[in-house]
């Protein structure tokens, strides 16, 4: 059941972010998460303020420089069906088509699924743990096959979007929005690690509001993809995923950005396969030398030792597929 | 000894008088057997039908229950004071309120707990409940109950339930009865004979029912007299569990529950839910519903408890099996559930040398229910492999080690002949429709795409039978009410009732209406649970369509001066067979139009006495695995079945593609995780829980019913099929599984972790 809040849905974005001077209001995008942590708990609240009917934060446009512009309240379905978006930047139709489920797609937006709250089950359960303002995180000794290898400090979730590693290895930039300020943030320093601060889970400010995401233009020779595994066939989050933004001269990786999913509680830069793949052309060995850089340093816990083998069998598919 | 489950509650089972008119068996059939749409499925899929979830009456409260977080805890204090004040709030109920005191949970003939037990055995039990004007208002009322807990050390582990020290969840420790035991023949001399032996130990993880409609109720008292809507699978069994609580006559309660949205087994037992709502509605004098919210519906409304199973098999060179010696435990739960599996290994092959035990143990965890072939699907993942272990190690097709094994006769006690049994062709039609002979002789796959097939069979104990009683009454105008007690539970009861009247008496389905699953208005019937609801009340509907009949002959022969015996009925006319010029159409008939209405009433006859009837089947499934990623995909399944007489087609496929989807969600996706920390339940909600989406499902599915009518059995010839249909399932995919990788993975379900877990183990063997 929900709090009891009031909800504001103004028409343009200088309403909404007035209205996001409140202490403790939250932004509505497509109701997708923050419904379920209200009727959870994760969270409480006394103003929701809905950007569903803001114009201005819609649409998916190319930009003068060849680059493209996606409103912060596209939806994944729009994203996942777009064709310039399939074409030329096709890890993030990639990743939005395998979010969830087709109505959680139909109703849940591009920011949202950057900023959506982790789903640990210690976290979005009645447990107080340490993310929620407890003491401890239940996962590091508990059922943890869902958890992170990388990165761990103190809290131990994954980072539950597709859509962010994949913008993040395309090199997408968020631009921010508050009443005072409008700023940018690239997508892969967009999100907080535990080791900063285990209780945030973006470098956003209450007051602040995604209003789009902006791509540049893809270079010659981009090929991108995403791809995760998942316990379910459909709405699913990842026990693994894998976003590459590789640029190609002929049969050689000249530039490689590398991204996971289900890895880490940030959307996980793997530098060790960026430096396994540039300069090389992606053969049998380069593959299997990039796909054990990408556990390399790992730190499993109890019951998710599995996702080394994940992770690799992932990652060297992925190469194969995007090698053509 | 014959195998019987207890699908109702208490007392002997009753007797129903047999019929006036002499059934036997249908010479062909029309209807029965067709492929029918349900009579209801524009209400179910339109919205129209009213689910005890829709039911609204003027003046309702809405109830919410305050349950126990913790896995074990005694409730030192519980202060309402600030929830009573609360906007909306009209009732509150605990263990110190008068009347509230009521037994719960049977044991050893008495009761071990009360409705709101201050000793709280589980996560999810029962402290205090509210009844107020909104559903928000009575959630933010029990968030204002303050109860102060004793938290107790817990043990949710059932392999360390029995360990010295555990934590005793009731006075006498934690096994729940005796360990059953299952025996016969001299079990070393059997494995003595034994030239092959395979020995394993096989898991599976605890599975939730999870119904689509949760568990709930609407109360409604009427001075002494008390009704109540009820998501149940029997509400004669709620009636006489509710009249006892309450202290009622039986004849003061009226359950209603015609539509309801599934149980799977949960919902044949009363909830506390019901009996709560009954006292808030008293204690207000308004109507009280209460649903549980999803959550409480994973932690307190049962579940299928996880087995761990060790299993021993002898068998001679030729495959002959010469002995079993099996053990099972798992948990009954915090109360007093069953979760024994030892039928399957008892009874499904010929071996003449078997022992099998049964253990259950208590632990802080919600109380098991029967689900869906209580215990023996979890068998079959254990013997089913066990047997394609042995195959591979006897050089033999595992099929070809099944039909070597086929019980010539019911495999324990005095070895009572079936009244009819075709696992022999459920294997070998399956195996041909499948294409089983070419699958395993194709050569291993090569690269990290792995396929693979796998076969399991299955046997179902659970006959069905009396008590049953059904009114069909026709009108003067040919139409027809059908009237019989039973729930329809999801597997379409209306329907093929409804078709076996059209059979009988030649009224278009659409012009039957059925009236069902009420206490007040229609006739006595058992729960539907066990499979049993086509067996036991199938054959009182054609009787009573037949003792219609057998009045509308009776006034045409006398309207036409033609003896009863020389008249031939057809198409809702009769006609003489000696002067057809003589015939008259059943609208004709002067009595029924004088009368209004003929009433026909059919029992449930006896099952025949010496024999013993079991429903069978075989399925089989291909898979592939990714060796990569632990991905699975079941690319095919196939269902062959001998369920006696198929009634109607469509719901007989659809009731086996249902069933294969719950056993991919045993054997694939779900598993209750308890937190080891606590105890406390991690996935409580429909997203962390994995429940089979339509995409983890076999793409391509058959269903090939061995559509023999068992007339030796009751006069329809139909057996059950509910259970049946996910018996193999998991254990199918089991072998697939094993057969494309090379590795036996023994604990389900098979997430991609216990694929790339056994992967890895393979690897560092070789």
């Amino acid at each position: 059941m929900l709090p009891k809040f009031s909800h504001l849905r103004p028409a343009t974005l200088r309403e909404a972010l007035a209205a996001l001077d409140a202490s403790d209001a939250r932004i509505h995008g497509g109701g997708t998460d923050l419904v379920g942590c209200l009727r959870d708990r994760v969270f409480t609240t006394e103003r929701v303020v809905s950007l569903s009917a803001i114009p201005e934060l819609r649409g998916i446009a190319a930009t003068g420089d060849g680059g493209l512009r996606i409103g912060a309240t596209a939806t994944l379905t729009e994203i996942a069906g777009h064709p310039a978006i399939a074409d030329r930047f096709t890890a993030i139709a990639d990743a939005a088509r395998v979010v969830a489920s087709p109505q959680l797609r139909n109703q849940g937006t591009i920011a949202g699924n950057l900023c959506q709250k982790p789903r640990c089950w210690y976290y979005r359960g009645d447990f107080h743990c340490l993310r929620k303002g407890g003491e401890l995180c239940y996962a590091y000794e508990g059922e943890n096959q869902h958890h992170c290898i990388f990165g761990g400090d103190l809290c131990y979730i994954v980072h539950p979007s597709d859509t962010a590693p994949a913008l993040a290895a395309l090199g997408a930039v968020c631009r921010v929005s508050s009443a005072s300020a409008t700023r940018s943030v690239p997508v892969d320093r967009l999100h907080v690690p535990p080791s900063v601060d285990p209780r945030r889970e973006t470098v956003l400010e209450p007051d602040e509001v995604v209003t789009e995401l902006v791509l540049p233009a893809p270079p010659a020779g981009l090929r991108s993809s995403y791809l995760k595994i998942r316990s379910r066939n459909a709405w699913d989050f990842a026990l693994a995923g894998v976003a590459l933004a590789l640029v190609f001269d002929g049969d050689i990786v000249r530039s490689a950005r590398v991204f996971l999913s289900g890895a880490a509680p940030v959307p996980w830069r793997s530098t060790a396969v960026e430096a396994a793949i540039t300069g090389q052309a992606l053969d049998a060995a380069t593959i299997a030398a990039a796909a054990s850089a990408a556990v390399a340093g790992a730190e499993p816990l109890s019951g998710n030792a599995y996702k080394l083998a994940l992770f690799e069998g992932l990652v060297a598919g992925q190469l194969e597929a995007i090698r053509g | 000894m014959t195998e019987r489950t207890d699908y109702h509650i208490g007392g002997t089972p009753p007797e129903t008088p047999g019929n006036d008119a002499a059934a036997g068996p249908w010479p062909a059939t029309t209807v029965v057997g067709s492929r029918q749409p349900r009579i209801d499925a524009y209400e179910r899929v339109s919205g129209t039908a009213v689910y005890p979830h829709d039911v609204s009456l003027p003046g309702m409260l809405h109830g919410a229950i305050l349950r126990c977080p913790h896995a074990h805890a005694r409730v030192l204090a519980v202060d309402t004071a600030a929830a009573e004040k609360m906007p909306g709030v009209a009732a509150v109920i605990t263990a110190a309120t008068p009347g509230a005191d009521i037994p719960w949970y049977e044991r050893d003939g008495g009761f071990a707990s009360t409705l709101f037990d201050p000793h709280c055995r589980h996560q999810g039990e029962e402290v205090a409940a509210v009844a107020a004007e909104t559903p928000l208002q009575a959630v933010d009322a029990i968030r204002a109950i303050r109860v102060t807990y004793e938290e107790l050390p817990f043990v949710v582990d059932d392999t360390a339930a029995l360990a010295p020290g555990a934590p005793a969840i009731h006075d006498g420790g934690n096994l729940i009865g005796e360990p059953r035991v299952r025996s016969r023949g001299d079990i070393a001399a059997g494995f003595a004979e034994a030239e092959v032996v395979v020995e394993g130990v096989y898991r599976t993880s605890c599975q939730i029912h999870a119904p689509m409609e949760p568990h709930g109720s609407v109360a409604r008292w009427d001075g002494n007299r008390l009704t109540v809507w009820d998501s149940t699978q029997g509400v004669y069994d709620v009636q006489e569990r509710l009249a006892a609580a309450l202290e009622l006559p039986r004849s003061s309660v009226r359950v209603i529950g015609p539509y309801m949205g599934g149980g799977f087994g949960s919902k044949l037992e009363t909830g506390k839910y019901t009996v709560i709502a009954t006292l808030l509605a008293r204690m207000t004098a308004r109507p009280v519903k209460i649903f549980l919210p999803r959550e409480d519906c994973f932690t307190s409304t049962g579940n299928r408890p996880a087995n761990t199973m060790t299993i021993k098999i002898g068998a001679k060179a030729d495959g002959t099996l010469t002995a079993i010696e099996y053990a099972s435990s798992g948990s009954g739960g915090a109360y007093f559930g069953d979760a024994g599996t030892g039928a399957l290994p008892a009874y499904l092959y010929q071996v003449a040398n078997l022992h099998a035990i049964d253990t259950t143990v208590h632990t802080n965890a919600g109380k098991a229910r029967p689900m869906r072939a209580p215990g023996v699907p979890q068998a079959a993942w254990a013997l089913e492999q066990a047997m394609d272990e042995l195959a591979a190690k006897l050089g033999l097709d595992p099929l070809e080690l099944r039909l070597r094994n086929i019980p010539a006769t019911l495999q324990a006690g005095p070895g009572l002949p079936f009244t009819s049994q075709h696992l022999r062709e459920c294997l070998v039609k399956g195996a041909e429709a499948f294409g089983w002979a070419e699958a395993v002789a194709r050569p291993p796959d090569e690269g990290h795409l792995r396929r693979g097939v796998g076969l399991a069979a299955g046997m179902w104990f659970y006959s069905g039978g009396p008590p049953s009683t059904v009114v069909v009454k026709l009108h003067a105008d040919g139409s027809a009410n059908l009237n019989m007690g039973a729930s329809d539970i999801g597997c379409g009861t209306k329907t093929w009732a409804a078709m076996i009247v059209a059979e009988e008496l030649g009224v278009p389905l659409e012009q039957i209406q059925v009236e069902h699953a009420d206490t007040a208005t229609t006739q006595y019937a058992t729960s539907s649970g066990g499979s049993k609801t086509v067996p036991s009340d199938s054959p009182a509907v054609l009787a009573a369509a037949r003792s219609v009949k057998h009045q509308l002959i009776g006034f045409a022969a006398e309207q036409l001066g033609v003896p009863a015996d020389d008249l031939v009925y057809a198409d809702l006319a009769l006609t003489s067979r000696s002067d057809p010029s003589k015939t008259l159409k059943v609208t004709e008939i002067g009595m029924l139009g004088r009368r209004g209405v003929v009433v026909g009433t059919g029992y449930r006859e006896p099952n025949p006495e010496g024999s013993f009837t079991a429903p069978t089947c075989a399925q089989f499934c291909e898979v592939e695995v990714d060796t990569r990623t632990g991905g699975l995909r079941i690319l095919r399944f196939l269902g062959a079945h001998d369920s006696g007489r198929v009634l109607n087609r469509l719901t007989f496929d659809n009731q086996v593609f249902g069933g294969m989807a719950m056993g991919i969600g045993l054997g694939v996706t779900e598993e209750r995780v308890l937190d080891r920390q606590t105890g406390r339940m991690v996935n409580a909600n429909l997203h962390d829980y994995k429940i089979p989406t339509m995409l983890d499902v076999a793409g391509d599915h058959a269903c090939l019913p061995i559509d023999e009518p068992d007339h030796a059995f009751n006069t329809t010839g139909a057996k059950g099929l509910g259970e049946p249909a996910t018996i193999p399932t998991a254990a199918a995919v089991g072998n697939a599984v094993a057969r494309a990788l090379g590795v036996r993975i023994s604990d389900a379900p098979l997430t991609p972790r216990r694929i790339l877990d056994a992967l890895a183990a393979q690897r560092k063997e070789a």
